[in-house]
């Protein structure tokens, strides 16, 4: 009895502990339709599939984009305040066997290497679940073109200062 | 050649002649550069492209160009004065109206060379971007009674004030305060207090049409109430300075 | 009369600084208008040239009321301020040719040359004016107040910065206008300058006129005589013959302490005495002449 009476209680602890585990898979590929080799001022989408492999339904659901930069020396979280107006995404309830698609469009500003991915949590789950990342790397593009304003920057005040020199007063000689 | 034309001569002759008009001017090529320079460094900036640029540019040129109009409007009177040049002036066989309207035609000059040493500048930044043309013109023709009206209300706190110090210290405080809704950003000028000073203020007047025509892309023609509030400051600023040139007397 | 003023009061900023001063000029005259510091005269000036209103009296500059008709009016004027100052960018020659566009004429650069050289400043007519001297652009001021070929000069301290040589140049070029009719209203504290160049002066004290005339008629009225020290190179002759030119007050080995009649002009008087033998090596002043008659009047007065 006292055997029967232990092997139910492991059975139901390990029961919830495996209803209350990370039932959601999430899965992040970048849109066919991004450019091959982006640069700044392109836009990029990334697509993410969020399924629950569960038996039950996850209740209160978000799921969050994040961005990082890794470049070597440079490694840093990228705030995506310029970047993406669309940061996250919300599901009341995702039943067992079903999916969220979403599209996580975002519009490159600065050059470097990056790492995207997608996490979710839930209102009564105990693990946070993340993608894969996805990489892309973007170009720089220069938008003012420096072969214009270095002559002009340089330029105009050295002829100015120039004719500064040149209207100094020069001392004479002699008294009143 | 009539008074004024002289003394306008001058008052142009001091700018392009003299070293400090050359110093000043030198000053703010100097300032133009750093930020053209500033902006060729700058890897982040392209987000809004070549519009934002242009504008920025503009904005600078008209801010400068006001402070300028400012120092050279005080300069005109309070410096001279202080110089002991002024009563000579005043002493020569010429209306008082024409010696203001000679030392305001310098002030216009001082502009006008000022808006042609810009236009490199714009070129330069402007690159490919949209609007560059346009933004020029819109530049020219609302800079213009801005930096003159700067220039006017200089000459005015000159005549007004016992030193040029203290109209200088006067005139770029104000130049400060109707430059405030820029530099607090547009939350501040979304409240009610900021919205009615927006609306009397010719420095954001000069900016919310250089927003419009050049990252908007609206027409020049359609900036007339920006144009109004413009014109209505150079009017006030040359009545200020009129009147207190008729009280100068030394 | 090319400048009449009559019981001028002035107040400033509600500070009466003029309560009643009196001035007549007359064409061909040099008029030494002296004060101690504060006293109100570049403040009776500044009323002349209808830079200030009065509060009451009378101002008549050329006949017309200062302030009216203006510009005709400074065209016949010509002022140098105590406080000169120039665009020191510009040469001399730029800036006379500036003002005498001002004043109406034309002046070729030959003409303008001849300006400068009237001043002495001939050689410097390219120089930029931020190289002068204190000296060189006093001279440069007076040039430009004789642009206009003016009727009435009115001068605040003409020979500031200028050494003896430059004095006695501006005093010939002064002496050499009035003796062609212009009329000049001298503003200094040099009473040196005012002895050997006025005929008439008047002295304002806090803000009053205390005194006013030709200078021997003011020295006599005062009651004071003359005094001088005559250094003598021999044996005086018979004193009889100069008592009527001077008084003989007291003798000490060659040195003689003589006073003179307030009306007698001094250089007449010792030509008369040399003629008379008297070896005249040197001479002093000891008192009683303008500046005597200055530090009386002013005596007391807030400086």
């Amino acid at each position: 009895m006292k055997l029967s009476a232990f092997v139910l209680a492991v059975g139901l602890l390990l029961g919830q502990h495996a209803l209350h585990a990370a039932p959601l898979s999430i899965e992040l590929q970048p849109a066919a339709a991004n450019p091959a080799a982006p640069q700044m001022g392109d836009n990029l989408t990334f697509h993410s599939v969020i399924r629950n492999d569960g038996a039950g339904p996850v209740d209160g659901l978000i799921a969050w984009i994040s961005l990082v930069q890794v470049d070597k020396g440079k490694e840093q979280p990228v705030d995506l305040e310029d970047w993406s107006a669309h940061k996250a995404v919300t599901a009341a309830a995702l039943l067992p066997g079903k999916a969220i698609e979403t599209d996580w469009p975002m519009r490159l500003i600065k050059a470097g290497h990056y790492r995207v991915a997608i996490s979710a949590a839930s209102r009564t789950g105990t693990h946070l679940t993340t993608s894969a990342f996805a990489d892309f790397t973007v170009r720089q593009k220069p938008v003012v073109e420096s072969r214009r304003v270095l002559p002009v920057a340089f330029g105009i005040p050295l002829l100015l200062g120039v004719a500064l020199i040149w209207r100094r007063p020069r001392r004479g000689t002699g008294s009143g | 050649m009539s008074a004024t034309t002289l003394i306008a001569r001058k008052e142009a002759g001091e700018l392009l002649l003299s070293p400090r008009g050359l110093a000043w001017l030198t000053a703010v090529a100097v300032a133009l550069s750093a930020f053209a320079l500033l902006l060729v460094s700058n890897t982040e900036l392209s987000l809004l492209d070549n519009a934002q640029v242009v504008y920025d540019m503009a904005g600078i040129v008209t801010g400068l160009g006001s402070l300028l109009g400012l120092v050279v409007g005080i300069d005109a009177v309070a410096g001279e004065r202080e110089r002991g040049c002024l009563v000579p002036l005043l002493l020569a066989p010429a209306s008082r109206s024409a010696i203001l309207l000679g030392k305001l035609g310098g002030v216009a000059i001082a502009w006008a060379v000022m808006y042609a040493l810009s236009l490199p500048y714009l070129w330069a930044v402007g690159s490919t971007g949209q609007n560059m043309a346009d933004g020029m013109l819109v530049c020219g023709l609302l800079g213009t009674p801005i930096v003159l009206g700067f220039g006017f209300f200089g000459m005015g706190l000159g005549c007004w004030t016992r030193s040029s110090r203290t109209a200088l210290l006067t005139g770029i405080v104000a130049l400060l305060v109707a430059a405030s809704p820029l530099l607090l950003g547009p939350g501040l000028r979304q409240s009610a207090v900021g919205a009615m000073f927006d609306a009397v203020n010719p420095f954001s007047a000069a900016v919310d049409a250089y927003d419009a025509v050049i990252i908007d892309s609206q027409t020049i023609a359609a900036q007339g109430a920006h144009i109004l509030v413009a014109a209505a400051w150079i009017v006030l600023t040359l009545v200020f300075a009129r009147s207190g040139f008729a009280k100068v007397t030394r | 009369m090319l400048l009449e003023i009559e019981r001028l009061r002035l107040s400033i900023g509600g500070t009466q600084i003029l309560g009643d001063v009196r001035l007549g000029l007359e064409a061909g005259e040099i008029y030494g208008l002296l004060g101690p510091n504060g006293a109100g005269k570049s403040t009776t000036i500044a009323a002349a040239l209808g830079l200030r209103r009065p509060d009451g009296g009378t101002v008549t500059v050329l006949g017309q009321t200062a302030g009216a008709n203006e510009p005709a009016l400074r065209r016949r004027l010509g002022v140098l301020p105590e406080r000169n100052g120039f665009y020191d960018w510009m040469t001399a020659e730029s800036y006379l040719a500036f003002y005498a566009s001002l004043y109406g004429r034309s002046l070729a650069r030959p003409q303008i040359a001849a300006r400068l050289a009237q001043v002495g400043l001939a050689p410097r007519r390219g120089q930029s004016i931020g190289t002068f001297s204190q000296g060189m652009r006093q001279r440069l001021g007076l040039a430009r107040a004789l642009i206009g070929n003016p009727d009435l000069l009115i001068l605040d301290e003409p020979t500031n910065g200028l050494d003896p040589r430059g004095r006695r140049e501006i005093h010939d070029i002064l002496t050499g206008l009035a003796q062609n009719g212009a009329g000049i209203l001298l503003c200094t504290h040099l009473l040196d300058d005012v002895d050997r160049l006025c005929q008439r002066i008047g002295i304002i004290v806090d803000g009053r006129t205390v005194a006013e005339g030709p200078i021997a008629e003011l020295i006599r009225k005062s009651g004071r005589r003359a005094r001088f020290r005559l250094r003598l190179a021999g044996p005086r002759p018979n004193e009889r013959p100069a008592e009527s030119l001077v008084s003989i007050v007291a003798r000490q080995d060659d040195w003689c302490v003589v006073d003179l009649d307030p009306a007698a002009r001094p250089d007449t008087v010792w030509r008369e005495l040399a003629f008379r033998g008297w070896p005249i090596a040197e001479i002093r002043r000891d008192g009683g002449g303008l500046e005597d008659l200055y530090l009386t009047l002013t005596e007391g007065s807030a400086a």
